[in-house]
């Protein structure tokens, strides 16, 4: 009994870094209607600069990790303007396939300099141990820190000018504009914050498995299922999505391969689809 | 205090392949308040979004306090102070009101007012000031069109346009917006106002262009225009 238990704790765990994934592709789909299939590749870069940055200049992995986030938003920004700028307001494949093409170069320019095998991060970290079961230090660090970002993130878009801006966009960009609101950075803004997010997320995950360029594809899949469980375009169900996909996981992987993992989440998302189209949490739109 | 704050020359726009616009020109003195009337589908709303650079202008100048502002970006008239209430209210729904006020402020030159505007618009719409803190999708058409107006003042406009402000409204708010609008006029505030509402507007207004296919067809003080029988016939339908 206290193996399953540990198993919904760890699950839950990993949900908040699923969460947190989730909310940076939310987050652009929420402000500018672009389903960002760029964002697998960005997890993936965000394990990858995690890496170089402890390899080379040795600081600690968690101090890396704003870094990361950093770095994200200023390539997220970067490549709207390069990829998206052009296809925001245009038919939908326009963008998916803008941002699948960002997607290929960054994983063949991946594969290119690190070839696919698989790299990892050594993190010290001592664990909680509840008898004979021990739940990961890097695991708890790692959540605390995806809550705290998403907790970032919903101070920043309901407290600060610039991201009551961001909301005023995402809501009316004609309007928005017709207020002064430069409306197009807002949006470099806005997709520079998702990518930093999921750079951060990517960042995360290094810090408890070992990773390959390609290890972003199974995150964005993820990524996918918490969006349509906590309603697209909804960061704060993004959250909730992501610890109730993690609980999911948890409860299950005690009694079925982990090879079913994949099976269960997608008939989920499936079913979700069907039967919840608008996700399963209508909360946080607002006060 | 005859200034033209914002002239209007030969402007041309459209949708796409339609153009709607042939050469329109008007004038908006400074501190008056200037309506454009005329039937429906005339252009009034496609004067004001090429004005405001919603719609790209294909010929003519917008010439605001002397410069020529046509191609600047639709938030950068803004800032300037060309300010537009767009038709159907446009308010940001999942965002409280104040929140709304607050986006109206959004420009450096209107956020150093914030306090004094968000003053100001408590004291026109009481209404507004009950709701603050509600979100704006919430309120009843009236209170949305009044929280509309309000975003408007808070961008601290040098001049404020005004889409249609009494559609959908009864007769009854429709009158007390006017009155505000009345208020605003005599504090200083210089306003162009298109209204399906003739009476109100004529009523209301210094000046009045009369807008038909996409070309002023007639201008003049306010009472005049609405004296004259053959233009209440042909353009007014009145
Ligand atoms: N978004 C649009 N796309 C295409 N045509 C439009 C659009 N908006 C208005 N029009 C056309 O432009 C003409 C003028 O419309 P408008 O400026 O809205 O007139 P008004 O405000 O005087 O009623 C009409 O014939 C209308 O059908
Ligand atoms: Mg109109």
């Amino acid at each position: 009994m206290t193996g399953v238990i540990v198993s919904i704790i760890n699950g839950l765990l990993l949900g908040a870094i699923y969460g947190l994934a989730a909310i940076g592709l939310t987050l652009i789909f929420g402000v500018m209607k672009v389903i960002n299939l760029a964002h697998g590749a960005m997890i993936a870069l965000g394990m990858f600069a995690l890496y170089l940055l402890v390899s080379w200049l040795g600081i600690n992995p968690y101090l890396a990790v704003p870094v990361v986030g950093v770095g994200g938003f200023l390539m997220g920004f970067c490549i709207y303007w390069i990829a998206v700028h052009r296809v925001i307001g245009r038919a939908e494949l326009m963008s998916l396939l803008a941002t699948f093409a960002v997607s290929m170069i960054i994983v063949g320019v991946g594969t290119v300099l690190w070839s696919t095998s698989p790299y990892n991060v050594q993190v010290d970290m001592p664990g909680l141990s509840i008898g004979r079961y021990t739940i990961p230090g890097n695991h708890i660090v790692a959540a605390v820190v995806a809550i705290l970002v998403a907790v970032a993130l919903y101070l920043f878009l309901y407290y600060t000018r610039l991201g009551k801006a961001i909301r005023a966009v995402a809501s009316n960009r004609q309007a928005s504009e017709l207020m002064g609101i430069p409306s197009t950075r807002v949006l470099a803004i806005a997709f520079g914050i998702g990518i930093g997010i999921a750079a951060v997320a990517g960042s995360l995950i290094a810090t408890l498995f070992p990773f390959t360029i390609l290890s972003g594809a199974s995150y964005e899949l993820k990524s996918f299922v918490v969006t349509v469980l906590g309603g697209l375009g909804n960061p704060a169900g993004a959250l909730l999505g992501g610890l109730l996909l993690g609980l999911i996981e948890g409860s299950v992987s005690p009694f079925v391969s982990v090879s079913w993992t994949p099976v269960i989440e997608f008939s989920l998302f499936v079913v979700i689809l069907i039967l919840f189209p608008a996700g399963l949490f209508r909360v946080g739109r607002g006060r | 205090m005859s200034d033209t704050i914002l002239q209007i020359r030969n402007l041309e726009a459209g949708y796409g392949e339609v153009q709607v616009l042939w050469g329109t020109n008007l004038q908006v003195t400074s501190g008056q308040l200037t309506t454009i009337v005329g039937a429906n589908g005339a252009g009034k709303t496609t004067t004001l979004r090429s004005i405001t650079g919603w719609v790209r202008p294909s010929g003519g100048q917008i010439i605001f306090e002397g410069d020529d502002i046509t191609r600047l970006p639709t938030y950068r008239k803004a800032e300037l102070g060309v300010v537009m209430v767009p038709e159907g209210r446009q308010l940001f729904g999942d965002m409280t009101v104040l929140e709304n006020l607050e986006m109206g402020a959004f420009s450096a030159r209107a956020r150093a007012y914030q306090a004094r505007n968000l003053e100001k618009v408590c004291h026109y719409f009481p209404r507004v000031k009950e709701r603050l803190e509600q979100k704006a999708g919430t309120l009843s058409g009236g209170e949305q069109q009044m929280v509309a107006v309000g975003r408007g003042l808070m961008s601290e406009p040098k001049v404020l346009m005004i889409d249609e402000m009494s559609l959908g409204l009864s007769p009854l708010l429709a009158q007390q917006l006017f009155q505000t609008l009345k208020e605003l006029r005599e504090d200083g505030l210089t306003t162009l106002l298109v209204e399906q509402n003739v009476h109100l507007a004529l009523a209301l207004a210094d000046h009045a262009y009369v807008l038909a296919e996409g070309q002023v067809q007639l201008e003049g003080p306010a009472r005049e225009v609405a004296d004259n029988d053959e233009i209440r016939k042909a353009y007014l339908g009145l």
